[in-house]
């Protein structure tokens, strides 16, 4: 690839900045304050690609971009890296988290019960036109239940692992400091699980559903089943200065596992959590995870092509550089056309 | 670790102030103030907590990502106070650590306010719980 200093364009790229924000208007706490409110799915698919969680710098990136995902995403990594890292919390379990939906397609009686939680999956997806013609959408209120449901679940693959229906392998205790990180590491292949796990949790959604799709379709391993699907919120464990744990906080989560029957006999389990909450993407990373182990080299659920593939700020940034003046590589090109074209002309003019 | 009982140990200490309504907090602190006297601010500042998840397939941590998070630590009448919360509100970081200090100085006032919250926050926590167990399906009929 080659490149080459050009100048000229100062002016235009000034002013083409200027109408691409003259359109999006003036930007206030109000404006941002309102998208956080309005659309909590899409402030947590946000932070969850950012890998950084605060809903206000979210719904800020999202009004910056004018909704540009890409765009949005990118504004909060770079904004991360202006952050010192000032600890690293507990790691969060499974059975600890503040649960609000928690349910199992594989098995109908899990220990805990089905709990359906805030979920559009069983009702009709009517657009509210009346709205539009001034007649306000006003949800109907849930009626509570007398008691309150447990604010935490069981796991079901800790119930699994001691009915002997999925393996059990030991575990090692990583500390803090040592658990890999991309962020600071380079992602190599084979990858480590903690590298896997943790690129699914910041991938793209899109990317991650097109390849999680492309696996459930027939071009991957398995099929999946969700064993286990859950909505919570996870308490971020930090450490006072005397020592003392607390949390500082409360953050959303999903988790998903995906499963299918492996060759041993047992049933084989595929994992993937994020912020936020966001169900097609751990359900299809979770369906990934499942297809990785002895995937074909190149094919969509190679653990290589998928991390690679679905990293939203990479994906993204190298598709639009493209568009991005290629004029040296271009005419380098366009000449090697041209020449091939004298040349066969010449070879033809011979053999006549 | 959700029941908060009356917020005495020092871990629900802490916890329920992080998680107190930022008004509220800020109000005590400002209460309370008066009777630490100089204080000097040791670290003020916004900061990131790395989250790692424990996977439930092979018992693997990994990092879920970053908690943008307020820090404050301070100094006063011969102890030290802590603030950490989620977000990026620097004065409610200071308040819990005013309140940390505080305590530490078995100042009145404190342990109610914490009672009084841990209170608030088990309430909301108990509606939300309702309104989840209002989804539970009941498999005899499903």
């Amino acid at each position: 690839m080659a490149y080459v200093a050009t100048r000229g364009g100062a002016r235009a790229i000034e002013q083409a900045e200027r109408l691409y924000r003259e359109e999006l208007g003036t930007i206030d706490a109000g404006r941002v304050q309102g998208l956080r409110d309005a659309l909590p799915w899409l402030i947590d698919r946000v932070m969850g690609e950012a890998s950084l969680y605060d809903a206000d710098l979210a719904a800020l990136a999202l009004a910056q971009s004018g909704g540009d995902l890409y765009e949005a995403v990118l504004l909060l990594r770079a904004w991360r890296t202006t952050q010192p890292r000032l600890a690293i919390a507990a790691p969060v379990l499974q059975e600890d988290l503040f649960t609000h939906r928690r349910i199992s397609a594989a098995f109908k009686d899990i220990p805990g019960g089905q709990i359906l939680g805030p979920t559009l999956d069983y009702a009709h997806r009517l657009l509210a036109t009346d709205v539009l013609g001034g007649a306000d959408f006003v949800p109907v209120p849930v009626e509570p239940a007398p008691c309150a449901a447990p604010s935490q679940q069981p796991s079901l693959a800790a119930w699994q692992k001691t009915m002997g229906l999925v393996a059990d392998p030991p575990r090692v205790d990583v500390a803090g400091d040592d658990i890999p990180d991309v962020t600071r590491q380079p992602l190599l292949f084979p990858a480590a699980r903690a590298h896997s796990l943790q690129s699914l949790a910041r991938a793209d959604t899109g990317g991650v559903l097109a390849l999680g799709y492309a696996a459930m379709r027939g071009y991957g391993n398995a099929h999946p089943t969700v064993n286990e699907l859950r909505l919570a919120e996870a308490e971020v464990m930090v450490r006072h200065p005397s020592g003392v744990s607390f949390s500082a906080g409360r953050v959303k989560v999903s988790q998903a596992e995906v499963t299918s029957k492996g060759k041993s006999g047992q049933l084989e389990l595929g994992f993937c959590a994020t912020f936020g909450w966001n169900e097609v993407k751990v359900i299809a990373g979770a369906t990934l995870d499942l297809n990785a182990p002895g995937a074909e080299k190149g094919s969509a659920v190679e653990e290589e092509f998928v991390l690679y593939h679905t990293e939203p700020v990479e994906s993204s940034g190298f598709c639009i550089h493209f568009k991005l003046p290629h004029y040296v590589t271009f005419q380098s090109a366009l000449d090697a056309m041209r020449g091939a074209a004298v040349t066969e002309l010449a070879k033809d003019e011979v053999t006549v | 670790m959700f029941d908060r009982g009356t917020g005495e140990d020092p871990s629900t200490f802490l916890t329920v102030l992080a998680r107190a309504e930022p008004g509220r907090i800020k109000a005590m602190a400002e209460r309370v103030l008066p009777e630490l006297g100089a204080v000097e601010v040791l670290a003020s500042r916004t900061g990131l907590v790395m989250l790692p998840l424990r996977d439930t397939v092979k018992g693997v941590d990994f990092f879920l990502g970053e908690v943008l998070v307020a820090e404050a630590r301070i100094a006063a009448a011969g102890t030290e106070g802590y603030g950490m919360v989620t977000g990026r509100d620097l004065e409610q970081a200071m308040a819990m650590a005013v309140l940390d200090a505080a305590r530490s100085l078995g100042l009145p006032g404190v342990a109610e306010f914490v009672r009084d919250e841990a209170a608030v926050q088990a309430a909301s926590d108990d509606a939300r719980l309702r309104r989840v167990e209002a989804t539970r399906v009941d498999m005899e009929t499903f």
